[in-house]
């Protein structure tokens, strides 16, 4: 019961207000977030709203998030749902593969792969 | 691209694509060398929260309990152009984290199960669990060094695999080999060949 000091937990939870599950529709690993360009951004935002908002001004995928903010994912997930329930991001449902890829995308990827 | 010029609520994103690609197998078969070898970035690392009934903690009594737990992902990006990626993501070896899967393989568009074959059961579980939920893969043999080169025929007569499934042999070390094992993937997965 002793062998790990549940501050970093703590910290991360505090970070969410103690929710492990975002607000609202789910979301993909790889769901791109795109800041809403032009939004109120409120003055009491905290450093992680702030580095996403940043960060997602180019499209980002949820699992890039977690890697530029350091923070586990779900945690992300939680800062990301709040972001999107204040209008200030976007998070697109990637749509099924079958009909995402199509021919075009499916050329530039495999030319884009060869080009390595 | 200059996504800053669009207006608030509009679906900007469209036009962003990030391709899910799984690479599966058993512990240290290759999976994290095979990430780093063709990732343009650093493999990231990011770590998961959770607990170990393998449901996530959904209220503030799991802050205090101890089976909380981490358990870490490792991913790579390919970029194909801007706006267009492919995230190779290994899954995590471990048994009791299989439960993790099912949200890697949603909208995955193809995985690559990495086989060893002195431990070639330890692809089993992966094979299966593609197979059962009708993710596309490809079966690729890392050929390490001082491993004879092995027949994918008799691989394939192994694991049970369906004629149309491919069977590569490849270094996850080398560029070129993994590219290769992912174009076959790509073309499986979009072509069905």
């Amino acid at each position: 019961m002793t062998e790990e000091d549940p501050g970093p937990l703590l910290r991360l939870f505090g970070l969410t207000g103690g929710r492990a599950r975002p607000q609202g529709e789910a979301f993909d690993l790889v769901a791109i977030v795109v800041t809403v360009s032009g939004s109120y951004e409120p003055a009491e935002l905290i450093p992680e709203h702030r580095a996403v908002l940043s960060l997602c001004r180019r499209p980002t995928p949820v699992a890039d998030v977690a890697a530029h903010l350091e923070l586990p994912l779900n945690i992300t997930r939680v800062i990301l749902g709040d972001l999107r329930r204040e209008g200030l991001i976007n998070i697109e449902r990637p749509g099924p593969v079958a009909q995402t890829i199509d021919e075009r995308i499916y050329r530039e990827v495999l030319h884009g792969l060869r080009s390595l | 691209m200059d996504y800053a010029a669009s207006e608030p609520g509009t679906t900007a994103v469209a036009s962003a694509l990030a391709i899910k690609i799984l690479i599966a197998g058993g512990f240290g078969v290759g999976k994290t060398t095979m990430v780093g070898t063709i990732s343009e970035i650093r493999p990231l690392h990011t770590e998961e929260l959770l607990s170990e009934r393998g449901v996530g903690v959904d209220d503030t009594a799991g802050v205090e309990s101890k089976t909380t737990t981490t358990v870490a992902l490792d991913f790579g990006r390919i970029t194909i152009r801007d706006g267009l990626w492919l995230y190779l993501f290994g899954t995590p070896g471990q048994d009791r984290f299989w439960f993790m899967w099912d949200e890697l393989a949603v909208g995955a568009l193809g995985a690559v199960v990495l086989a060893d074959t002195r431990r070639l059961k330890d692809c089993f579980p992966a094979v299966d669990y593609f197979e059962q939920r009708g993710v596309p893969f490809v079966v690729a043999v890392n050929c390490f060094d001082g491993a004879r080169r092995y027949d994918p025929a008799k691989v394939r007569r192994a694991l049970a695999l369906k004629e149309n499934i491919p069977v590569v042999l490849c270094d996850v070390r080398r560029r070129d080999s993994v590219r290769d094992v992912l174009t076959t993937l790509v073309t499986y997965a979009v072509k069905g060949v």
